[in-house]
């Protein structure tokens, strides 16, 4: 028999303590799972409880201006896998494949993961309702089909060097899709499915059904039915001259909204793999950097009004085919030279040696200015992605020569986008204006705004008055000079045309041009601004008011209606008639005029009457309206 | 008599428990079966003086050392989850391990007991005592049992007086042996590193510890209610085995957790306080032992479902499903019962 000893009680209760010790730490341990960390380990524990078949929710629409949807979803279904439920992966791999057309390995490797969920996209998305049905057919385990988007384009080609595309995903990956990807991502609903680790459904646990977020809607500035007469207009250029490339860009004056934006070529972006990168990654309109040629002697004749350094209709200018400054040659492109006029003449006939003098009368330093004052040498600020901002001569190496040849708009190179920005300030009353493509982000379900863009205005660069004179005076380039082909009856059109050397590697390419004209409407209240350049057409004869003026003049007749510019014949400038063209008269008013009377009067045009009567009720065309000498007036009669 | 009381509510709870938490009829019928044979062995026992006799113990100590090996012989043995741990008897199958874990506890509290005040304390024999049983498990290998019977061999060898220099070194040996188990067998690493970081892989190696704690961290203070835990669907492994405190966890949340936390507290303290209310040292060593052995049994089940301690397949006493451990702990409850009511009768 033996006693027990002190030490060994003591020893014991020492042990309890330890007990005790660890209970505490286990307690803490359990407060600090169970309570700090319940949140995060909830949301993982439901991830890992779950397995979702997601049912996509819309990316978000891309719309126009008056809502009319430009970019869509359509509905895709998708395969799913869960490799755990699947004894055969390779088997079922081959059966898919076989289905699909897709290469069972590749396919294999994809189903064979340790995920609970695989996707099996791209192969097996938007796969067509037989496949689907085919695919159920062969009850592969762990297969299911579930609902998935597929980004739809109801207008193709149009818009999309601007809008990009999306990845497989519906990620956004280049364009407007890229920029505002975040926005534009849905979060995706899903039924989750209660299951065991297995994936077998539990009985007594209701599958849940998570709600998901559509995408935001983009609201452009762009008026569909703007886009579509100019990218018409562009593609038909395109085919007729053999073009390299071409862009167009209208806006309105006085906002910087642009309404249509548009390069060539263009591309499917629901097939933009097939399409090289330097399409779908350069939106020529911001993108594109080159000597602007004479659209740009808009700024030089501004900045001259505005300093009030030429009088347009009394100072006379003779141009004798060039100017020499500082031993170099300047020539005008007209060789013989203009001869003997007046300054509104310079500018109808964008005569080179003419705006030097415009220019050298403003000044070096000032011009530089007014060129830096109308925007150029820096980006816009349109927000659209991948903008230029052109390249001007810094003030050191603006010697008389670089200051001549810019006065003309050679040996400098800008933007599109910045010559729009530009002229729509020269001919508004002189407010440079934000260009900007975007005017709203919205919720799609509640259509609460989330971003919203409104006009901008950036400064004052001329004033209201100067800019009625360079109104007038491009005007009448349309009407008398260089310009004409783009003059529509009642329209008001005034612009100005642009031919410029392609400049390749530093140098000036023989034969290569890039062709423009930039116009705008009604001249006495400009409304929009309308760019069109062509690049490199092929034609025997390459001049911007020969190929882009007439296109120009083309898209403003087209939009007019849709963007309610109205005919107004009042203080129009005629045409002024050169040999060639078609000798036009206006339609005289015949409603209410006696058939015998009619005949009296001897108009030289065809007359074909509809109906019986005395009296003409109406008639096609409608009184003033221009029509050719040879042309055909239907009058429509009436009894009484 | 009053203490003997509180082990039987505490009985009656994790009886409670152990139908409910186990969820497939099967389990929980065995389990009752299993709980029904454990307490007619257990009053069986309770009320043999057979088993107070150091021969019996020594006698055991040999036979439960004879199973060890018998185990490993290929047609004996069952390979269960990679250890060949089991001998088959017909429907039922026994695990020597825990057999011999309290073998081995009762033949060294004898011996210490024996330990005259002029001796040495520290003797190499108890050591042989403790290693041989350890090598034949380490066989198997099932390291868990090997763990549980060094450290209660060492809380009892504590409690005899042996010198707190030595533990000292037990310490450090403790730990190079440590690292040369694990060095020894892969999986123990890969577990090692699954308890340091169970997220990197939580399909691998970190499942487990990764399972337990997705089952205890939604529950939140008050569990999800009772029968409502998703862990238990095949998630979790074994939740009615080693990862039951994940499911109780689960089902009743912090509190329920803290309340089956006190009943092993009360258990462990009612224990001591019989062992300190002993009067022979032979008795004392045995409930002390005992008690210890099956509380840190329960607080590495604890600590390995929460996640303190690495991975380690242990039951929780009691409470887990396993008719050999549930034969075993309440025949351990049995024997210090037994040894407490000697001690009863020594003082009247």
């Amino acid at each position: 028999m033996k006693w027990i000893s002190t030490i060994s009680k003591k020893r014991l209760k020492l042990i309890i303590f330890g007990f005790v010790l660890f209970g505490l730490s286990v307690v803490i341990r359990l407060f600090y799972v169970q309570v700090i960390q319940h949140d995060k380990l909830t949301q993982l524990a439901k991830e890992n409880w779950d397995r979702e078949i997601p049912f996509a929710s819309e990316r978000g629409e891309i719309v126009d201006r008056n809502g009319k949807v430009i970019v869509t979803n359509k509905l895709a279904p998708t395969l799913y896998f869960m490799p755990a439920q699947n004894d055969n992966i390779e088997e079922a791999a081959n059966q898919i494949a076989s289905v699909l057309n897709l290469d069972a390995k590749k396919l294999y490797e994809k189903m064979n993961t340790r995920d609970y969920l695989v996707k099996l996209a791209p192969e097996a998305k938007n796969i067509t309702y037989e496949q689907a049905v085919q695919i159920q057919g062969l009850k592969i385990d762990g297969l299911y089909s579930g609902v998935d988007y597929i980004r739809h384009y109801p207008y193709g080609n149009l818009l999309s060097r601007f809008l990009g595309f999306t990845g497989y995903d519906t990620q956004g990956l280049a364009g407007i899709e890229y920029q505002y990807n975040k926005l534009l991502t849905s979060k995706d609903a899903a039924i989750r499915l209660y299951t065991d680790a297995q994936g077998n459904s539990l009985p007594h646990v209701d599958d849940e059904w998570r709600e998901g977020d559509q995408g935001a809607t983009v609201e452009l500035t762009i008026d569909l039915e703007v886009q579509e007469v100019v990218e018409r207009e562009l593609s038909q250029a395109m085919k007729k001259y053999n073009a390299d490339q071409a862009l167009a860009i209208a806006m309105d004056v006085n906002t910087g909204e642009i309404l249509a934006l548009s390069s060539y070529p263009t591309y499917d972006p629901s097939n933009f793999e097939e399409t090289d990168q330097s399409i779908y990654n350069r939106n020529l309109p911001v993108w594109m950097t080159y000597e602007p040629g004479s659209t740009f002697k808009i700024i030089t004749l501004s900045a001259a009004l505005e300093e009030d350094v030429v009088d347009l209709e009394n100072d006379m200018f003779y141009d004798k085919g060039y100017t020499i400054v500082e031993d170099s040659r300047l020539r005008c492109w007209k060789r013989e030279g203009h001869g003997s006029e007046t300054f509104l003449q310079v500018v109808e006939n964008s005569c080179n040696p003419g705006f030097i003098e415009m220019g050298q009368r403003v000044g070096a330093t000032k011009l530089l200015q007014y060129i830096k004052d109308f925007g150029f040498g820096e980006p816009t600020g349109s927000n659209i992605a991948g903008e230029a901002s052109g390249i001007l001569f810094s003030e050191e190496s603006f010697g008389p020569v670089e200051h001549a040849t810019t006065s003309f708009g050679q040996g400098i190179a800008v933007t599109p986008i910045q010559q729009v920005q530009a002229v729509a300030a020269a001919v508004n009353g002189g407010k440079l204006f934000k260009p900007y493509v975007v005017s709203r982000v919205y919720d799609s379900e509640s259509g609460n705004t989330i971003l919203e863009s409104k006009p901008e205005l950036k400064r004052n660069v001329i004033s209201e008055e100067t800019s009625k004179k360079v109104r007038e005076a491009l005007e009448s380039v349309v009407a008398n000079g260089s310009g004409r082909q783009a003059y529509r009856d009642g329209l008001r059109i005034g612009g100005k045309t642009g031919t410029a050397q392609k400049v390749v590697d530093g140098r000036y390419k023989d034969g290569e041009y890039i062709v423009s004209f930039i116009g705008f409407a009604p001249a006495d209240n400009p409304q929009v601004v309308v760019y069109v350049a062509i690049d490199n057409p092929k034609s025997s004869v390459v001049f911007g008011s020969t190929i882009a003026a007439p296109i120009v003049g083309q898209i403003i007749e087209d939009i007019a209606p849709k963007i309610n510019l109205e005919v107004d014949r009042k203080g129009q400038l005629e045409k002024q008639y050169r040999w060639g063209d078609p000798i036009t008269e206006r339609v005289p008013n015949l409603v209410g005029y006696t058939l015998d009377e009619i005949m009296k009067l001897q108009y030289p045009f065809n007359i074909e009457i509809h109906g019986d009567g005395k009296k003409v009720t109406s008639q096609l065309p409608e009184a003033e309206n221009i029509i050719q000498q040879d042309g055909t007036i239907h009058l429509y009669l009436e009894e009484n | 008599m009053s203490l003997i009381g509180i082990v039987f509510i505490f009985s009656a709870g994790t009886y409670w428990s152990s139908i409910h938490y186990e969820g497939e009829l099967p389990f929980y019928i065995k389990q009752s079966m299993y709980l029904l044979l454990a307490i007619i062995v257990f009053i069986f026992v309770a009320n043999m003086s057979v088993f107070t006799r150091e021969k019996t113990w020594i006698t055991l100590y040999v036979l439960s050392l004879i199973l060890l090996v018998l185990v490993l012989i290929p047609g004996i043995g069952i390979v269960r989850n990679g250890s060949r741990s089991w001998i088959g008897l017909g429907p039922l199958t026994i695990q020597p391990a825990e057999l011999v874990k309290i073998t081995t506890l009762m033949y060294l509290s004898f011996l210490l007991s024996k330990v005259k005040n002029s001796e040495r304390v520290v003797q190499i024999k108890h050591f042989l005592i403790i290693i041989l049983p350890c090598a034949l498990i380490m066989l198997q290998p099932d390291f868990g049992s090997v763990f549980i019977l060094v450290v209660s061999a060492f809380i009892l060898l504590f409690i005899a007086r042996y010198p707190i220099k030595l533990y000292v070194g037990f310490i450090v040996l403790g730990v190079v042996g440590l690292i040369v188990l694990i060095a020894s067998a892969p999986y123990r690493l890969k577990r090692i590193e699954a308890f340091i970081n169970p997220w990197e892989d939580p399909l691998g190696s970190g499942f487990q510890a990764v399972q337990s704690l997705l089952a205890i961290g939604p529950a939140g203070i008050l569990g999800h209610g009772f029968q409502e835990s998703r862990q238990k669907f095949l998630y979790l492994p074994e939740p009615q085995n080693d990862f039951i405190f994940s499911i109780i966890l689960e089902e009743i949340g912090l509190l329920g957790g803290c309340f089956v936390l006190a009943l092993f507290g009360i258990f462990i303290y009612a224990g001591c306080g019989l062992a300190l209310q002993s009067i022979k040292s032979s008795d004392f060593y045995v409930i002390s032992a005992l008690v210890g052995m099956v509380g840190f049994q329960a607080a590495l089940n604890i600590g390995v479902v929460i996640g303190l301690i690495p991975v380690t397949g242990v039951t929780l006493p009691f409470i887990s499903y396993g008719g050999t451990s549930l034969m075993i702990i309440w025949f351990v409850v049995a024997i210090v019962i037994c040894f407490s009511n000697q001690s009863e009768v020594y003082k009247e």
